[in-house]
């Protein structure tokens, strides 16, 4: 068992990479907004299945059908926030999560129409040639994953630290009111969010599918796993979003592992619980306190 | 007559559904509809613990159809593989759920925020898949059959019409103890903490006591209804748990309309027919179930019973308050000191006696820090009992940070406060609240989603004591209570010259209406001491002298007064006594004369000209 640690801790950090995408685009939206977007699982579904038609429906080239794909998401979330969010007569939290959640209903109904409920699946990157690294086999695509969810984490950081655009964004985050004061365009920063958010959601969805299968729902179980993710590391939290992604990604892994893998979804919600429990600001959050 | 038909409103309504439930069967004979008629009801039996905990204690759960489930599934299991007696098994079901609910709700509603629905959705997922996979007890996916009918006597449930007024004649009496809920001291508080949970908690609601018995009492109507679901189809599986079950769930108490029991009973019943309506468009389904459920949302957001009945009563009388019907006595008691002329208070009328009074509160080297800075560092004063002391200072001093170490909001780091010779810096507080010292705050904080009457009845809590059993059951003396909590509230009113809008939402008054309803609610309950957090900070000067004639009718009916303030006129007018702050710690305390002599004081107000 303990010789396969090297192997449950590579798979761990997979699927991690890809909680700590979907954690990121639930804490953009939430610090724009301030609520849950339930339709980021759909974001990550579609980003797979629109790279299944663009690859191989319509046989693009790999790097084009992978633009095409995160832009057609992109767009869809943008979208969600033009036709869903920003209409809402009402900017109570708990109507807007639930707009979310009807919006992800209705996309999922789409996609079912659209692709059908079957099992589909998508061709690795590079190859299948398994690679051998400090006792553990890991495969090209799994190099890809990390590859791209470093490139994804470091360019947001970018954009958040050093553009103008990322700057207003987090102004927004914490104080809507103040910003806007400001002269910065709220709305477009939440429609910004969203776009944003899609893209991650879409990034996640295109580089895991290759290791697991396509379904017009595959996001959802990960979704969920992302949301737990984003909690584990202090909702709203972009860095704790990344560690909670990858901590929960190792715990799942070794728990599958270690101790039974029928009941790995259990661990992962068990320590979203445990964190709720013991340290509910998450491991990189503080408390908010109210002025009276 | 019209008032007797509105006090009655929630009556006819009852009664209406109830003949309702007695017709239905008759004029519906096909089994189909009963049985969508059924599973409405189960439904219902959860929605309606929902909307209490979602409309009133403003907590959301995507937990219930793990405790619908587990009502189901432990109900199956005791009967069929144990042999128990189906009631028995339907209790132990319900007993075991409440203690689940305990579990995940003392440490997630201890704190203020959403934690709960996190937590809820974790659990959900977890009872799902746990209930997948532990097959030799559940089943498994397949799910677990030949679970038996319920029986009274020689009467077996096991027709679908039979099954019918069982079901119904519990939702029945579950929606009848809600709505008494409701409309209680209970319903109020939870109402309150909705608004806004410190404010109630200062005003003596025990918020985290009070959510937790919501949450637990919700989670046990969804486990009796999923008792009464495993006997009436004899076959439960996995996935009418799971977790898009429970979102279902509170979907239902909003598209009704979140703060009404009504409104999530027509939830309930749209949405659980929806499905079948749309059944004709099978596989373009969910599509319409999605769309329906944002176009409701987007454009209807405060429920479709709720704003069908808002617009209809608009269009019938308009221009009426809402809010529930109290004929407000237009005579104004002798003994009110509020008038609107200008008062004078000329030094020689403070009983310099009040200085040498036993203290009502002893603050004893209180420090108090945020981060790496200390907001208050070792400050020391009394209150003698029956005088108005102030806390003045300049902006930053400690003043806000001091009454709310004394209320309990924050914790002093060091020292300790003794009110009325007990210490209570280790009370939370609405214990506090209770002892008989209540506050208002700097930011107003009224209950917006009350009316004003409603918000000065909260104030009663710490005087009360009917409790969530009490208030469901009415017994006589939960009357006699709510008729003193009502006369009391209105009588505060009138002493602070609201009592003309006491049925108008509180969101509707001024901002200087909005401080003096936080003195009304503050002062209900007759408390010993008062904390006023700058009550006429932003008001002109009319109302600031009104204020302070007020504060002097309170002193004169037995209260102390701490008095955070900066308006020196006010300030030296009205005090006995005055404590000066600086940079977290007291430079002065004396008589107003004193304090206004003192070197310290000059040189802190004006920087040290002199």
């Amino acid at each position: 068992m303990v010789d396969h640690l090297p192997q449950f801790i590579i798979a761990g950090l997979t699927t991690g990479s890809i909680y700590a995408l979907i954690a990121l685009g639930f804490c953009i939206i939430h610090n724009s907004t301030g609520i849950v977007n339930f339709t980021q699982v759909d974001f990550v579904s579609l980003g797979g299945l629109m790279m299944y038609t663009l690859l191989l429906g319509l046989g693009l080239p790999l790097i084009l059908a992978f633009i095409l794909a995160v832009m057609a998401v992109t767009a869809t979330g943008a979208l969600v926030e033009r036709l869903a969010i920003r209409p809402a007569r009402s900017r109570a939290v708990i109507i807007l999560i639930f707009i979310t959640i009807g919006t992800s209903i209705l996309m999922r109904g789409v996609f079912k129409v659209l692709w059908g409920k079957n099992q589909m699946g998508l061709p690795h990157f590079s190859g299948e040639d398994p690679i051998t690294l400090l006792g553990a086999t890991l495969l090209p695509q799994n190099l890809w994953i990390f590859l791209i969810t470093f490139l994804a984490v470091g360019s947001l950081q970018f954009f958040f630290g050093r553009t103008r655009m990322g700057k207003a964004m987090r102004a927004v985050s914490f104080n809507r009111r103040a910003a806007a004061l400001m002269g910065i365009n709220v709305n477009l920063i939440v429609l910004l969010s969203f776009a944003l958010s899609g893209a991650l959601g879409a990034v996640a969805g295109i580089i895991i599918v290759p290791i697991t299968t396509l379904s017009y729902e595959i996001g959802v179980m990960l979704g969920l796993k992302g949301f737990a993710a984003a909690v584990l590391g202090g909702y709203g939290n972009s860095l704790g979003a990344v560690l909670g992604g990858l901590t929960l990604g190792v715990l799942e892994s070794l728990g599958a592992g270690l101790i039974s893998s029928a009941y790995k979804d259990v661990i992962a919600f068990g320590i979203l619980l445990l964190v709720l429990f013991v340290k509910p600001n998450g491991l990189l959050g503080y408390g908010d306190s109210e002025r009276l | 007559m019209r008032r007797l038909l509105r006090a009655n409103k929630s009556l006819l309504r009852l009664v209406g559904l109830a003949t309702s439930i007695a017709l239905f069967p008759l004029l519906v004979s096909n089994p189909y509809y009963l049985n969508v008629a059924n599973i409405i009801g189960l439904n219902a039996i959860i929605v309606v613990g929902l909307t209490l905990l979602i409309g009133y204690a403003g907590q959301v759960s995507l937990g219930h159809a793990a405790f619908y489930g587990l009502g189901a599934y432990i109900s199956a299991v005791l009967t069929v593989s144990h042999g128990f007696n189906p009631w028995l098994a339907l209790i132990l079901a319900a007993l075991i759920t409440s203690l689940i609910a305990v579990i995940i709700g003392i440490p997630t509603l201890k704190l203020q925020g959403h934690y709960l629905v996190m937590a809820t959705l974790g659990f959900n997922l977890i009872a799902n898949i746990i209930i997948v996979q532990w097959d030799s007890v559940t089943g498994g996916p397949s799910g677990f059959p030949g679970i038996p009918p319920l029986k009274i006597g020689s009467l077996s449930f096991d027709s679908d019409g039979k099954m019918y007024f069982l079901i119904w004649s519990v939702l029945f009496v579950v929606v009848l103890l809600a709505l008494n809920l409701a409309n209680s001291r209970v319903g109020r508080g939870l109402k309150a903490l909705h608004a806004g949970e410190s404010a109630a908690n200062c005003v003596g609601i025990p918020t985290s006591a009070y959510k937790v018995k919501m949450f637990v009492f919700s989670a046990v109507l969804a486990s009796l209804a999923g008792s009464l679901y495993a006997h009436y189809l004899s076959f439960v599986s996995p996935k009418t748990f799971d977790i898009f079950f429970s979102v279902e769930l509170v979907t239902m108490v909003i598209v009704g309309g979140m703060g009404s029991i009504w409104g999530g009973l027509f939830g309930t019943g749209f949405l659980t027919s929806l499905p079948n309506i749309l059944h004709y468009v099978d596989e373009y389904k969910d599509i319409f179930y999605g769309l329906i459920l944002v176009l409701i949302l987007i454009f209807v957001p405060e429920g479709l019973l709720v704003s069908a009945s808002s617009r209809l009563r608009s269009k019938r009388n308009p221009g009426e308050n809402h809010g529930r019907g109290y004929d407000a006595p237009t005579q104004r008691p002798e003994n009110c000191l509020s008038c609107n002329c200008v008062p004078h208070y000329p030094f020689e009328c403070l009983d310099l006696d009040i200085m040498l009074r036993e203290p009502i509160l002893r603050v004893h080297n209180v420090s108090r820090g945020f981060g790496g800075v200390l907001a208050v560092s070792e400050v020391s004063f009394d209150i003698p009992e029956g005088s108005i002391t102030a806390l003045i200072g300049p902006n930053g001093a400690g003043k806000t940070t001091i009454i709310n170490v004394i209320s309990g909001v924050n914790r002093s780091h060091h020292g300790h406060i003794l009110f009325a010779k007990r210490r209570i810096d280790c009370l939370r507080p609405y214990e506090i609240a209770r002892m008989g010292l209540t506050r208002t705050f700097q930011n107003v904080q009224v209950f917006d989603n009350m009316t004003v009457l409603e918000n000065v009845m909260v104030g009663m809590h710490p005087k009360t004591n009917s409790e969530f059993l009490i208030s469901m059951m009415r017994p006589p003396s939960f009357t006699k209570e709510e008729k003193e909590i009502r006369d009391r509230s209105m009588e505060s009113l009138i002493f602070l010259n609201l009592e003309q809008s006491a049925n108008s939402p509180a969101r509707e008054l001024s901002f200087g209406d909005q401080k003096r309803l936080e003195i009304a609610r503050a002062i209900v309950s007759d408390p010993r001491l008062v904390l006023l957090d700058e009550p006429v900070a932003g008001l002109n000067m009319t109302e600031s002298f009104e204020i302070a004639d007020l504060i002097l009718a309170m002193r004169s009916r037995g209260m102390s007064v701490l008095l955070v303030e900066h308006d020196i006129n006010v300030v030296m007018r009205i005090s006995d006594k005055v404590v000066v702050l600086n940079y977290g710690t007291k430079i002065a305390d004396g008589t107003p004369q004193e304090v206004q002599n003192d070197r310290d004081v000059l040189n802190a107000y004006l920087g040290g000209v002199l």
